[in-house]
């Protein structure tokens, strides 16, 4: 070794010099953390839903038991209201009786048994008078122009729980979609194909199934056409002057029967 | 043993301008290396080395993706689940949308962020829903993506989302100096944003406005991070990039539907593979109307527009 004690003093200032390097590196601050922020979109928004709230007791369940759309008072009576039973994780228990319910626009057998028949009462020209207790229930809204409005073009006036076809065809309600498309018989061909209508789950069929939804899913059979959805937010305007131009408001349900 | 001054060249004064030239020249490095710290976008040096995305063996894209979940695990909190995946054989992805049905509720933007882990603030969206006058124009100029009525559709209206048209001829790709953005073999064109360097030239090339840039570094609430990733599709990005439409390629290239497809609440948007005779996107070509976009530039796209009537 040599003793020379400037080889000491460069070797010590050179320590010292990368040390402070080293010091100035250490003090690197990391990365800024997260703003965190409201969401801009609620995520119930997102949930996949169809068109309506058209849903079965099994659906439903399956759901978590939203029934917040659906009007159970239909068929209970306000007066002797049924007695809504969750289970631990907050989820409706639905009786038996409602397994194949389809829960917004009922089987009118539900409410009225083969055994008592209902008695339809005509106005002058011909179509139904639909009864005080009905109304604002089914809102009949069946065709453009001329409607569609008559119950016993589908519906069988004999056995409340079948429908019909023009062609006098007796379907069961898990058929409706046989009876749409005794009409709609172009759509029910785009829908056979994939479309029409929503088609949710795997395009690969080997790899997994196919979720497609039938007619009534999304369309109220006494009103099929959709009256409007709200749109979900545009993209931010960074420009102030364009900011005076609100947003859509939430309103109450945009999937209106 | 004589001791002599001049001889050892240690004197104080030569002592004190030896240490202080030191500490300058120090100090001068130092302050060299100071833009280094400011490299912060790096995360660690195997990501400022990392090779290009087609040269990577399986082994190396397997330390690549556990990297990059690491680097998710520290900026985010949550571990994700990245994976690589590679275009299917005998599958080109084609897009229909029928513009019969959309009502221009904006759930596919929506959908589309919350799956591919864009910037919620600055705001970054992939699908920009026009509408558009009934007057018989496709003229994209007339089209207003602000609207904000109380209800949609509106009459005197139809609704014309735009999104990347994963053009058979994409002008983008062409562009791209360092080529960091490609066609694959399913026809989804993608972006490495490892290798981008935030040029924007693929922006300005895109004729469908497709292609957004991270200004700044995107915010994303770690709740709402959607864990399962694909290196070439919605993996966060960072600072300085471009990203677009990849088609969801974490969820059509393992067989499911795009976001967009699965939430739109009118069933106006169809995915499939064209190459299958009996997919719907099959259907709609061979027998709806179809429509394309600025078809004039020759781009191909892989992105129809249809009619029911």
């Amino acid at each position: 070794m040599n003793p020379n004690p400037n080889t000491s003093i460069v070797l010590a200032a050179l320590t010292v010099g990368f040390l402070a390097l080293a010091f100035s590196f250490a003090r690197v601050p990391a990365r800024p953390g997260l703003v965190s922020r409201p969401p801009l979109v609620p995520r119930e928004a997102l949930a996949i839903t169809p068109g309506t709230v058209r849903i079965s007791a099994a659906q439903l369940v399956s759901s978590g038991g939203d029934v917040s759309g659906l009007d159970c008072y239909a068929c209970h009576h306000k007066d002797s209201p049924p007695e809504v039973k969750f289970d631990a994780e907050h989820r409706i228990i639905l009786p038996k009786e409602h397994a194949d319910l389809i829960i917004s626009m009922r089987n009118c057998a539900e409410c009225h048994p083969p055994n008592d028949p209902v008695k339809l009462d005509y106005d002058a020209s011909g179509n139904v008078i639909v009864p005080a207790a009905h109304r604002g229930l089914l809102a009949m809204a069946h065709g453009h122009t001329l409607r569609n409005n008559n119950c016993y073009n589908c519906h069988d006036r004999d056995q409340l729980d079948q429908l019909h076809t023009p062609e006098g065809v007796a379907l069961k309600f898990d058929q409706a979609t046989l009876l749409c498309a005794s009409c709609h018989g172009t759509t029910y061909r785009d829908w056979l194909a994939g479309a029409h209508g929503r088609t949710n789950g795997y395009w690969d069929r080997k790899a997994g199934p196919i979720k497609r939804e039938e007619c009534a899913s999304c369309h109220d059979p006494h009103a099929p056409a959709f009256t409007g959805l709200i749109p979900m937010p545009g993209p931010h305007l960074l420009h102030p002057l364009h900011q005076q131009n609100p947003g859509p408001t939430k309103g109450p349900d945009d999937h209106e029967l | 043993m004589s001791f002599d001054t001049k001889d050892s060249g240690m004197t104080r004064r030569s002592f004190l301008r030896t240490s202080a030239a030191l500490s300058a020249g120090v100090a001068a490095i130092a302050a060299g290396l100071a833009p280094l710290r400011k490299l912060g976008q790096y995360s660690s040096v195997d990501e400022f080395l990392q090779k290009y995305y087609k040269e990577l063996t399986p082994e190396e894209m397997k330390a690549v993706l556990a990297r990059i979940e690491d680097e998710v695990q520290r900026q985010y909190g949550i571990r994700p689940h990245v994976r690589d995946y590679k275009p299917m054989n005998g599958v080109e992805f084609v897009y229909a949308l029928n513009l019969t049905r959309c009502v221009g509720c904006r759930k596919c933007v929506h959908a589309c962020v919350a799956e591919n882990n864009q910037s919620r603030n600055p705001e970054i969206q992939y699908i920009r829903v026009l509408k558009m006058p009934n007057d018989g124009t496709f003229d994209v100029d007339k089209g207003d993506h602000n609207y904000a009525p109380k209800s949609v559709p509106e009459a005197g209206s139809f609704y014309m989302p735009v999104q990347c048209h994963q053009c058979k001829n994409p002008p983008c790709v062409r562009v791209c100096p360092v080529k960091a953005t490609w066609q694959e073999a399913d026809g989804i064109t993608v972006i490495d944003y490892n290798w981008c360097i935030g040029c924007r030239y693929c922006e300005a090339a895109c004729p469908y406005y497709a292609r957004r840039f991270n200004f700044t570094n995107p915010s994303i609430p770690p709740d709402q991070l959607n864990l399962n990733m694909s290196y070439l599709g919605n993996r966060p990005r960072r600072k300085g990039v471009m990203e677009k439409c990849h088609f969801c390629t974490q969820r059509t290239r393992a067989g499911r539907y795009p976001a967009c497809v699965e939430v739109c609440p009118t069933g106006s948007r169809k995915f499939g593979n064209i190459l299958d005779p009996d997919s719907e996107v099959s259907y709609i070509l061979k027998n709806k109307r179809v429509y394309v976009l600025k078809a004039e530039l020759g781009t191909l796209p892989r992105f129809f527009y249809y009619f029911d009537i």
